[in-house]
């Protein structure tokens, strides 16, 4: 099953992909988390290192064409096989792997085309697959969601976070990528704006999968750079999005 | 056939990938080292599987151990240069094994066996046996196989080392691979999202115009996903061995490009040359005044002789357009042998950027390297010319020679009726160029198109007015 969780930067997409790998991570499942943002920090929010991103394999595949540095009975297809491989983070509950910045200059048609693939293969090894993507729409247009069973959007109260997530969900629809599931998550939601924000919230037209109440524990854990899956099991926030994976795995 | 092998042996299985949370122990890989290496020989005792060093079952649960795979095989039909083509297999067939991951080749592979796999009582002598019945399999040439599976640190390491003495002297003849030693060569449509009518065709000694893949890199990929992008083209029946043209070339690249390209000489800017698509590292361009070649790429900011820069250029004849005197290319193919040969090679190069130059100081023949400009010995048509005369480049005969035909403009006048049509003068005076298009269509009456090809507008005087 593929996750991807989506939605306006700074709306609490990474604290959502990093506690539905949390609570995964006690199912036994192989679990692979892909931080498609380059602004993110899913990473920091899981509590690892990343070495090597994939662009950082782009490039240097680039680099080493270019200067001749490939033999020349080696086949690039496996060298980058190899090199994505070398770059996802494996622990012992889940593995990443991080994509990095967006190609520099020059054609990466070809590299790119090579990548998908072993991406896409590499995914067929796991039971689940979370993906942080990047703000905004990107990520539909370009197709790179193509093949998520699970699209979940992340908005808070603000009025650009509901419209990114209508837009998504329009934009879905126009470019008939078809997701199994398309579901709205409310964060950062306070019982004083609490009705206003669902009436908001109704109005985008989607499925609600969950809300998220304002956590100071969150706050407390973000300002200190904790990783977020580093909070307690018994915090409503770790709660709230162990209830939003069981409504989604139950339908 | 696998009986006595204790886990499953499919193909279903390539591309298995074992997290290190379900891994047993990891082999090679770039914690360790290791390699994989098929040798023919004469004398081979078939079928003797040996493990020299420690087995799994003498190994920790997460130890990462060195491994070294030595295939060797005998057979009457058995040539010494069929070695990498059938040790490339072995990635694939280590893959058909349930429980052991095999990525990679040569000295670079990385292996893990899985958990699984080891409590159903799987072995590297296991390995070896499959391996075996799967490459007989696979390459009915060879009649005896005997395969030695190697995790003694010492005895990986000096593996190692023979191997990569082994690797090297298959780079070296690989690189002497050449158009005429392949029947098949590839064409690569990635490009015609934004280049509808642009066919790459990559052949031994023309590696794709974007420079990421080459002759090796397309027969794994046709392989590897073949209703992709990238497919086999038979190259036919050789139509002309300088200019690079083939039949079957012809036809394919007339197909996929939807009947808009009908020719194509591989080797060569004029009459034919191949299309372009918009991402090519460099590009090649024709200088009517010197009648010489001129290259720039991707990364050079400065103007060119023809007085735009690289992106001006790239957007004439990107696009998959075939235009005469341009061609798209990649820096390897300057490396080539076969580069732009029927053009005359580095002898009709006249211009290039240093930093290009500088790349290519072993493969610019040695007569000619101090005699082709770069920017910094000037990038006006009359500078390089200086430069040109000063330094005796061979091009200055052909200019010589080529002086009183002055073949400066082209002018092609395709008739679509048959009506006379009068031959104008076109006086030459000395005038400035204004305006530069490899092809120029100019709008006319009475059933005549003209086009213009490497057309330069000269005038005296230009006027621009308002309204």
């Amino acid at each position: 099953m593929i996750i991807a969780v989506s939605g306006k930067g700074g709306t609490g997409k990474t604290l959502v992909s990093s506690l539905l790998i949390k609570a995964l991570s006690d199912t036994e499942q192989d679990i692979l988390a892909i931080d498609a943002d380059p602004d993110s920090n899913l990473p920091e929010a899981l509590g690892v290192d990343v070495n090597k991103t994939v662009g950082d394999v782009r490039e240097e595949l680039k680099e080493d064409t270019a200067k001749g540095r490939i033999p020349t009975g080696m086949n690039k297809w496996d060298i980058l096989d190899y090199r994505i491989m070398e770059s996802i983070v494996e622990t012992p509950k889940f593995d990443l792997l991080a994509m990095g910045r967006p190609e520099g200059s020059g054609c990466y048609c070809a590299v790119n085309n090579m990548l998908r693939r072993i991406i896409e293969n590499l995914s067929s090894n796991y039971d689940v697959i979370i993906i942080d993507t990047e703000a905004g729409l990107e990520h539909l247009s370009r197709r790179t969601t193509q093949n998520v069973d699970v699209m979940l959007v992340v908005t808070d109260k603000s009025k650009r976070g509901m419209l990114t997530a209508q837009r998504i969900g329009k934009l879905a629809d126009d470019l008939e990528i078809k997701f199994k599931e398309l579901y709205l998550i409310l964060n950062r939601v306070n019982t004083e704006n609490e009705e206003e924000i669902l009436g908001k919230a109704k109005e985008t037209g989607l499925e609600m999968a969950g809300v998220i109440f304002e956590d100071d524990e969150v706050t407390k854990f973000d300002i200190e750079g904790r990783p977020l899956v580093e909070l307690p099991n018994e915090s409503n926030t770790v709660k709230a999005v162990s209830g939003i994976l069981s409504r989604i795995r139950s339908n | 056939m696998f009986e006595d092998i204790p886990v499953d042996v499919s193909p279903m299985y390539e591309g298995e990938r074992i997290r290190s949370a379900n891994m047993f122990v990891e082999l090679a890989g770039p914690k360790s080292m290791g390699a994989e290496l098929v040798q023919v020989e004469e004398d081979v005792e078939d079928g003797k599987i040996e493990v020299i060093g420690p087995e799994l079952d003498a190994m920790n649960e997460g130890d990462i151990h060195p491994l070294g795979v030595l295939i060797e095989i005998q057979g009457e039909h058995l040539e010494k240069e069929l070695e990498g083509v059938i040790e490339r297999r072995t990635h694939e067939l280590c893959n058909y094994v349930k429980g052991f991951m095999h990525l990679n080749q040569r000295d670079a592979i990385w292996c893990r066996v899985s958990k699984e796999a080891l409590e159903a009582g799987f072995k590297l002598e296991h390995l070896g046996k499959t391996l075996a019945i799967l490459f007989k399999e696979e390459f009915p040439l060879i009649e005896s196989i005997a395969i030695s599976i190697l995790t003694e640190p010492a005895k990986v390491e000096e593996f190692v080392s023979q191997a990569q003495e082994e690797y090297q002297k298959r780079d070296s003849r690989a690189r002497e691979l050449s158009d005429e030693d392949v029947d098949v060569f590839y064409g690569c449509v990635m490009c015609q999202s934004f280049a509808p009518t642009h066919v790459c065709v990559v052949t031994p000694d023309r590696t794709a115009l974007c420079g990421a893949i080459n002759w090796f890199d397309c027969r794994a990929a046709a392989k590897m996903d073949p209703e992709g992008p990238i497919f086999e083209v038979e190259k036919g029946d050789l139509l002309d061995d300088v200019k690079g043209e083939y039949t079957n070339v012809n036809s394919i690249v007339m197909e996929k490009s939807q009947g808009t390209v009908e020719r194509v000489f591989l080797h060569s800017v004029f009459e034919y040359p191949h299309t372009s698509c918009g991402c090519f590292e460099a590009v090649a361009f024709y200088i009517p005044e010197l009648d010489g070649i001129g290259i720039v790429d991707r990364d050079f900011r400065g103007e060119t002789p023809l007085g735009i820069p690289f992106s001006a250029m790239a957007g004439q004849c990107s696009g998959g357009k075939q235009v005469e005197g341009f061609t798209g290319l990649s820096l390897e193919y300057m490396r080539s042998p076969k580069f732009l040969q029927a053009d005359g090679g580095f002898e009709r190069i006249v211009w290039l950027p240093k930093e290009i130059k500088d790349s290519l100081d072993d493969y610019i023949p040695e007569g000619i390297r101090d005699k082709i400009a770069t920017e910094e010995d000037g990038s006006t048509i009359k500078d390089i010319r200086s430069f040109l005369e000063e330094k005796g480049h061979p091009i200055l005969e052909r200019i010589k020679t080529a002086s009183s035909e002055v073949p400066e403009e082209e002018v092609t006048v395709e008739e679509e009726t048959p009506e006379a049509w009068d031959e104008t003068e076109l006086e030459g005076v000395p005038m400035s160029p204004v305006a530069y298009a490899p092809e120029l269509t100019v709008p006319s009456s009475g059933g005549v198109k003209i086009i213009f090809k490497n057309a330069k507008v000269y005038a005296e005087k230009v006027i621009i007015k308002k309204k």
